[in-house]
């Protein structure tokens, strides 16, 4: 049913409420044998008057009211609590798996789409709350019936229980294969409902292609297809539990007959009398259903279990740290401990591949002292964005050795090496909140006058102020749109927020005109005074003035050194250069036109 | 009331045709398993009255022949059951590729003001709960109506004097019950919206995730999530009360219903109306008349809370499409020029008195097969021109025209038909790289788009040789931020695209703006073959871009 039982977060979460799960079990038989014992009463009640006899009415009704309110607040007990643990549960495993997503390796992202992720958090954990809710409850409910039952018949005749489980053998094969077939069914639709996850999200992220193409049709075809599918598969899960409950009432129903002829043929001999037969039925009656549901509750755990495992693949994807995610999230980590050393950060010989066959860095070497700046040049796709990504520790190096400060980044916590970089990126994302807090989030409990501060000196005050609400203005997928420069400043103001030791920027001034381009410059000149700076760029003006440039090709450092020395080489970086001259020639003879 | 009675017929009306063979379903279903019980209680009586009658002749058989109808009447179930699921499910299909189209045919404004989580909360949760309805929660209060009818009609026959009393008494509980309808569905509408907003922090968290990394705002996302988390299950446990309180409240109906039996009995006895045949009789139906009646009262509001849902999709789909304002007489355009903007004004808001629009009386004409470089300051409206000569939004005032043609007399497929479009960040769809480049050709289907026609543009887009270095080449699924390619690499599959389309004018909106040089000199090499025989529109801000044009028109 359930793998890597002892593992499983849901269960922990679920074991941890289990108290609301025993006090739902013990409630709902307090109610069962309340309205058992108030239909007895009132039947006895009725068989009186029936027989024409009197009845005390007014004693009867006093009784029986008492048992209404007793069994209405032992009604609502049960029904609570099996409510409440569901959600509870549900509350535990989503923060849970949120809490565990935020500090998966990046690397987890790229592989796997959102799509998974986001059918995991609503409609997964929609059917473990199901489960909890009424599955779990009731299979419970139904198996204390079982055994109080067949304590009973035993009771009477230790042959009973003979002929009534001796079908439970078949009936666990049948359920059984049943199940497994339904499991195998149940798997595919989820994982189609992935896919219409993923493929809606697709379609509305790229609203912009698809309408300016005229998209429409072909996105609708691709997202139908898909649902067709998952109708499909429902239909074809319909089919076979189905037949399970179809076969389970036919299985049971046997050996129950068998039993009421063996209580005839009891009753006929003499051994019992018609009023026991009578009490046999009734109690036969009450767990006909109950034992083959037992049995039969196989293809719902079973098909639940397909919700949990992909709840649990999540969760048995290791964090980046090796260390519970409750800890990794909770720490707040400082820069104090930065060891004394004058080297920012070294790399000899790293090399790193996403896939074997092709590796990106082969052999990488380069030293930048504390205060340095260094700069990456290159063409696309020669590995300089890799390096940035291996300095932000989003992917293990493949061998070689990386130093922080002297110490091997392995042997760094990766937060506390974060803890000691910035990073300016190329595309940079806001998140829908306001500018504010967009800013604020380079450091915990940042001021109001810490966040000004920051964009004064990233160059973005002013802009901020003209906007509608200031800095309390929404920015992101559906505030404010702002231009890339803009976006920029507000980045470096929140890396100015933070302030590390470390700057990394990963081409900061790509996607900027030239009007801004120049507050930019500023910015970024002032945010990386007394800081180590890594740069990637392809702009002349933000290369030129690094300490030392490393030219990359094919994986490898072509060449280093300052700029004019690296013109004089008459290499790779002159090329490099020259596509950018011509640019700049292109450039002036624009402006001519 | 009334709303949800509407709501409800528009729900069941999306099954168009199907729904009487779903509502035939739901009645074989039902009768199916009243026929087991059926057949299961005259197994058991015939049992007992032999034991009672010490008479067992003849009673193997008969217990065999109502066995055999007990396994038909199972049969019949299944196969109700089936084709009930088979019809569901197909409404549940219908709905949810309405919400989808829905969802892509939105005015271009509506995404610009809404989170993708909106879409995808629509589509996941609101249509999931919805569906319930045809999958599960109409069956069980139709299979409860359907019972109870069975059982009252002998019920009447005994005598229909006491049976009204005991009908207004169960009546009497379900409109009590009714009275959580209200509080049912204001929880149910507050779950959905409150999922929907977990589901954007969700969002926000992948997409921001490596920001996350680098800055210490982990604890802060998770306090946040939480914070809806914990709102989330506030109202869920405030549903389980409300649950809870309904349940209770047919317990307690449960037991006074049966007092409620006695004591009309008694007093019915009493008057002579009714013998006590008749009352045995009615005492046997009525218990489980009583038990499928509470169901109703257990299962109306249920279906309540899951109508909300269906309330939301309803609003969702009456939200006005995208709409082609045609007019009857379009201004005749100069021909002779690929595009012409006359005195055109545009602003995003209502312009407040005084207040400039973002764009003001802008006229300019671009000839056919040039070149030109649209230039001005950041947030002067270059981006927004873009968006008004894709037809995404409608000018205020003013003029465009296409190709000799006037936009008020096109539709936006027309529009859109005639340029090719290359957007400043480089979308790529989650198919593969040939599929992405195909999309440039939306009249066929992708599959359709000869591979050859796909390796020309890509060759002529300077995509083709890195394309061909990727491990599966042009079979490559680009990753969901199309994480494998550089941004350079994604650009030129992007203008692939643009050249497989082949329209008329070519939009580029600062195509190379993020680009490195040796990127930047491909994309511009590529935009060059391209604009051969093409009207280009290149918003730039580069002077090595704007360097490429034949004429500079400046904005603002």
């Amino acid at each position: 049913m359930v793998k890597k039982k002892g593992k499983s977060f849901v269960w922990q979460a679920a074991r941890k409420h289990i108290g609301l799960l025993l006090s739902y079990i013990a409630l709902a038989f307090v109610f069962d044998q309340i309205v058992i014992i108030g239909n007895d009463t009132i039947a006895k009640a009725a068989d009186q008057i029936l027989a024409g006899q009197k009845i005390a009415l007014g004693d009867l009704m006093k009784t029986l009211m008492t048992m209404a309110f007793a069994g209405a607040a032992a009604a609502f007990g049960k029904s609570f609590c099996s409510g409440k643990y569901n959600a509870i549960v549900q509350k535990d495993v989503k923060a849970g798996l949120c809490r565990h997503i935020l500090v998966l390796p990046l690397e987890y992202f790229e592989k796997s789409g959102s799509g998974g992720l986001m059918t995991r958090l609503s409609s997964d954990m929609n059917e473990v709350g199901r489960f909890f809710s009424e599955i779990l409850p009731t299979f419970l409910i139904n198996l204390i019936t079982v055994i109080t039952v067949t304590f009973y018949l035993a009771k009477m005749d230790i042959l009973l229980i003979v002929i009534l489980f001796a079908s439970y053998p078949l009936m666990l094969i049948v359920a059984d294969r049943l199940s497994k077939r339904l499991a195998k069914i149940v798997k595919g639709f989820r994982s189609r409902m992935d896919d219409r996850t993923q493929a809606a999200y697709d379609a509305i992220q790229g609203i912009t292609v698809g309408r300016s193409y005229n998209l429409y049709d072909i996105m609708k075809k691709r997202l139908d297809a898909i649902i067709d599918d998952i109708a499909v598969h429902g239909w074809k899960s319909t089919r076979i539990s189905s037949l399970g409950w179809s076969l389970k009432s036919i299985i049971t129903t046997i050996p129950v007959v068998g039993c009421y002829f063996f209580a005839l043929h009891e009753t006929l001999i003499g051994r019992i009398t018609t009023g026991e037969m009578l009490a046999f039925t009734v109690l036969l009656g009450r767990i006909l259903s109950p034992i083959g549901d037992v049995v039969f509750s196989m293809n719902e755990f079973r098909e639940i279990g397909v919700a949990f495992e992909r709840i649990q693949t999540i969760f048995a994807v290791q964090t980046e740290t090796g260390e519970d995610a409750a800890a990794t999230i909770d720490r707040t980590f400082s820069q104090r401990n930065i060891p004394e050393t004058d080297l920012a950060v070294s790399w000899e010989n790293v090399t790193f591949s996403y896939q074997a066959q092709h590796p990106i860095l082969k052999g990488v070497s380069f030293t930048a002292k504390r205060g340095e700046t260094i700069a990456f040049a290159g063409g696309s796709g020669e590995g300089k964005s890799t390096i940035m990504k291996l300095l932000c520790g989003f992917y293990p190096k493949s061998s070689g050795s990386f130093r922080l400060f002297g110490k091997e980044y392995e042997a760094w916590d990766i937060q506390e090496a974060r803890a000691c970089i910035s990073l300016v990126s190329q595309n940079v994302f806001l998140f829908p909140v306001s500018v504010w807090e967009n800013v604020a989030y380079g450091k915990e409990h940042a001021t109001r006058e810490e966040v000004i501060e920051a964009c004064k000196n990233a160059n973005i005050h002013a802009f901020i102020e003209r906007l509608p609400q200031g800095y309390d203005t929404l920015v992101g997928e559906r505030g404010v749109r702002l231009s890339g420069g803009e976006r920029q400043r507000i980045s470096i103001a929140r890396a100015f927020l933070k302030d590390a030791p470390i700057l990394l920027l990963d081409e900061p001034t790509a996607s900027v005109d030239e009007e801004t381009e120049e507050l930019l410059q500023e910015a970024i000149a002032r945010v990386s005074k007394g800081r180590t700076v890594l740069i990637v760029a392809h702009r002349l003006s933000t290369i030129a003035k690094a300490d030392c440039i490393y030219v990359l090709k094919q994986g490898v450092i072509a060449e280093a050194g300052g700029h004019e020395e690296l013109l004089e080489r008459h290499g790779v970086y002159e090329n490099l250069m020259q596509c950018g001259m011509q640019n700049m020639v292109h450039n002036t003879e624009g402006s001519s036109v | 009331m009334k709303k949800q009675y509407s709501t409800f017929i528009w729900f069941m009306g999306l099954m168009g045709k199907r729904l009487p063979l779903y509502l035939a379903a739901v009645l074989v279903s039902t009768l199916g398993l009243a026929f087991e019980r059926i057949a299961n209680a005259r197994i058991v009586e015939a049992i007992v009255s032999a034991a009672q009658t010490r008479e067992a002749q003849g009673l193997l058989w008969s217990v065999a022949i109502t066995f055999i109808l007990f396994v038909i009447a199972r049969f019949i179930w299944r196969f109700g059951i089936i084709h009930y699921n088979i019809e569901a499910r197909r409404g549940v299909a219908t709905l949810e590729k309405l919400v989808f189209s829905k969802a892509m045919r939105l005015p271009y404004a509506y995404y610009e003001q809404h989170h993708s989580a909106d879409f995808m909360s629509r589509l996941t949760f609101d249509t999931e709960r919805a569906g319930d309805i045809y999958s599960s929660r109409l069956r069980r209060l139709l299979a409860a109506v359907i019972s109870s009818a069975v059982y009252l009609v002998p019920m009447f026959c005994y005598s229909w004097q006491l049976t009204l009393c005991l009908l207004g008494v169960s009546i009497l509980s379900l409109t009590v019950n009714t009275l959580f309808t209200t509080p049912m569905k204001k929880v149910g509408t507050k779950l959905s919206k409150q999922h929907s907003v977990m589901l954007e922090k969700l969002t926000n968290i992948l997409a921001g995730m490596e920001l996350i990394k680098v800055f210490p705002m982990g604890k802060t996302m998770w306090a946040d999530y939480s914070a809806s988390n914990e709102a989330y299950y506030g109202t869920q446990v405030r549903s389980a009360k409300l649950t809870a309180a309904l349940e209770s409240l047919n317990a307690l109906f449960d037991l006074t219903g049966a007092l409620a039996f006695l004591g009309l009995g008694i007093s019915f006895i009493s008057q002579n109306r009714i013998n006590l045949g008749q009352l045995t009789a009615i005492y046997t139906l009525y218990g489980s008349f009583r038990y499928v009646f509470l169901e109703i009262g257990l299962y109306l509001p249920q279906m309540m809370n899951c109508i909300a849902n269906a309330e939301r999709l309803h609003a969702f789909l009456q939200l006005e499409e995208e709409t082609d304002h045609i007019f009857q007489e379009p201004n005749k355009p100069e021909q002779g020029y690929a595009v012409t903007v006359d005195n055109l004004s545009f602003s995003y808001e209502e312009a407040l008195p005084g207040q400039k629009n973002l764009l003001e009386h802008l006229s300019f004409k671009i000839k056919e097969n040039s070149f030109v470089a649209l230039t001005g300051e950041s947030g002067c409206g270059k981006s927004t021109l873009t968006k008004l000569l894709l037809g995404f939004y409608e000018p205020k005032e003013g003029q465009i025209c296409i190709c000799g043609k006037d936009y008020r007399g096109c539709s936006k497929k027309e529009i859109r038909d005639m340029i090719a479009y290359v957007p400043q960040e480089p979308y790529l769809y989650g198919v593969s790289i040939a599929e992405n480049i195909a999309y440039g050709r939306s009249a066929a289907s992708p599959e359709d788009v000869p591979m050859e026609d796909i390796i020309a543009a890509a060759k002529a887009a300077n995509a083709h040789d890195f394309i061909m270095e990727l491990p599966k080449g042009y079979q490559t699924v680009a990753g969901e931020r199309g994480n494998t390619l550089s941004g350079g690499e994604k650009q030129r599959i992007a203008l692939a695209r643009a050249v497989l389309k082949n329209a008329p004018v070519l939009l580029l909106d600062e195509a190379t703006s993020a680009l490195d040089s040796e990127s930047e000199k491909l994309v511009n090499e590529a935009i060059k073959k391209v604009c051969q025989n093409h009207t280009t529109i290149m918003i730039a801000h580069r002077s090595s871009t704007i360097a490429m044009a034949d004429e500079v028109i400046a904005i603002g």
